[in-house]
């Protein structure tokens, strides 16, 4: 054990760094991802629902939600529930930004643009005459005109809204994947590269000081 | 323990940008540039250390190793942390850019503070230096916590009420890093003791 410690002693520093991190990729497994709090909010009818966790995976739970309009005029405000959901109904058609606090300086939002709300059926939906008007009979083109129109974008919507649900529940998973291990090995890689650049000045100091002391020296003796 | 954006007024984060900016050519100053690979792995001990979650009632805190850094590097601490904060920031979206004085001064001041406690019984035989050195890894997690009550006083009240629940929730932070901390100085004291800083003060 001592010879092993006494060979090893010009690398004491790598040894304790590489102790540290193998220690600290052993604790891998339980969390791997960085701490921020991140809200995710979509549209299904009139209703938007946000959802907010810690970006370990963590629901926000009891935290505050403020929602204001794209001018920083507050809108409305609530409280995440169990599962870090809050839900209201839309106030009215304009973009929004959603921010969720989760105490203790932790803060995320999350911004609904104005054509995603406007986008959303409405008592202003243009009216689309029946092409098929002209090659049915007399009788069949005034059922087909009773038809709401309003009433099929609002079943269309539906069932798209739907539809997405799952795809926006994939969207989720992945933004809150959390740092990758490519990021880590980005930072740590700066971290040493910057190291190099210090020793390298340093290094280039030593040896000018040392010259110039040289240099200084021979002078005296001359 | 990072402070997000937005969360701070503008003259809370230019005083941490100061002090930070201050404590940091300090830093500079001091560090050991012969002995630099040891503040490198510990800047990259300290931007992994974040990602290692403690899951505390509602929410879930993360280890900072800030005593540790502080114990071996003392002043420089501050350049050490500040370089690992900006990674964070900018890998991880941790923390933020503007709040980059702030949390620099939160986990760098009583990094350097408890230096200043304990670096001399750290070089003393372990009956003083292990008990040393888990204090300074508790206490400097201890005082971080304080520091981001008093930031957040500024913003959101009551000094009192916000640094408790901040404080209460890192006391399991604080004891693991008070063992990590114990056990590391345990290490060094016996392969090289010369990184400790009892030694050289």
């Amino acid at each position: 054990m001592k010879t092993f410690f006494l060979v090893s002693s010009r690398f004491h520093p790598f040894i304790l760094g590489a102790v540290f991190l193998t220690s600290l990729c052993m604790f891998w497994p339980s969390s791997a991802a960085a701490h921020r709090v991140s809200v995710f909010a979509w549209i299904e009818g009139d209703t938007v629902y946000t959802r907010s966790k810690f970006s370990g995976g963590k629901r926000v739970k009891d935290g505050d939600v403020l929602v204001y309009d794209l001018n920083e005029n507050h809108l409305l405000s609530g409280k995440t529930d169990e599962l870090g959901e809050f839900s209201y109904k839309i106030p009215r058609k304009t973009g929004m930004k959603i921010v969720i606090k989760a105490g203790s300086g932790h803060r995320g939002e999350w911004s609904i643009p104005l054509h995603e709300v406007e986008g959303l059926s409405g008592p202003e939906a243009t009216s689309i005459q029946p092409q098929e008007a002209a090659s049915t009979t007399p009788g069949e083109a005034a059922a087909l005109s009773r038809i709401d129109l309003d009433e099929l974008r609002r079943v269309i919507e539906e069932s798209v809204d739907s539809k997405l649900k799952p795809v926006l529940k994939i969207l989720i998973d992945t933004q809150e994947a959390g740092p990758s291990f490519r990021d880590i090995l980005g930072g740590i890689g700066y971290i040493f590269g910057l190291m190099g650049l210090a020793a390298y000045i340093h290094f280039r100091r030593k040896v000018s000081e040392a010259e110039k002391e040289k240099a200084g020296s021979s002078i005296h003796a001359k | 323990m990072h402070i997000s954006e937005g969360v701070l007024s503008g003259p809370v984060l230019i005083s941490g940008i100061v002090m930070a900016a201050a404590g940091t050519g300090i830093g500079l100053k001091k560090l050991n540039y012969d002995g630099i690979p040891r503040a490198a792995i510990l800047s990259a001990a300290f931007f992994v250390s974040s990602l290692i979650h403690v899951p505390v009632g509602p929410s879930s805190v993360h280890l900072i190793l800030n005593g540790l850094v502080g114990l071996i590097l003392g002043w420089g601490a501050f350049p050490v942390i500040l370089v690992a904060l900006v990674l964070q920031a900018v890998f991880f979206q941790f923390g933020g850019i503007t709040t980059l004085g702030v949390n620099t001064l939160i986990m760098g001041a009583p990094a350097v503070f408890c230096y200043f406690i304990f670096g001399r019984l750290a070089g003393k035989g372990p009956r003083l230096a292990l008990p040393a050195a888990f204090a300074c890894g508790a206490l400097s997690v201890f005082f971080g916590a304080v520091m981001v009550g008093l930031a957040l006083t500024f913003t959101e009240g009551n000094f009192l009420t916000v640094s408790y629940l901040v404080v209460i929730a890192q006391v399991p932070v604080m004891i693991i890093e008070g063992f990590i901390t114990l056990f590391c100085v345990a290490f060094l004291k016996k392969v090289k003791p010369g990184m400790l800083p009892g030694h050289s003060l």
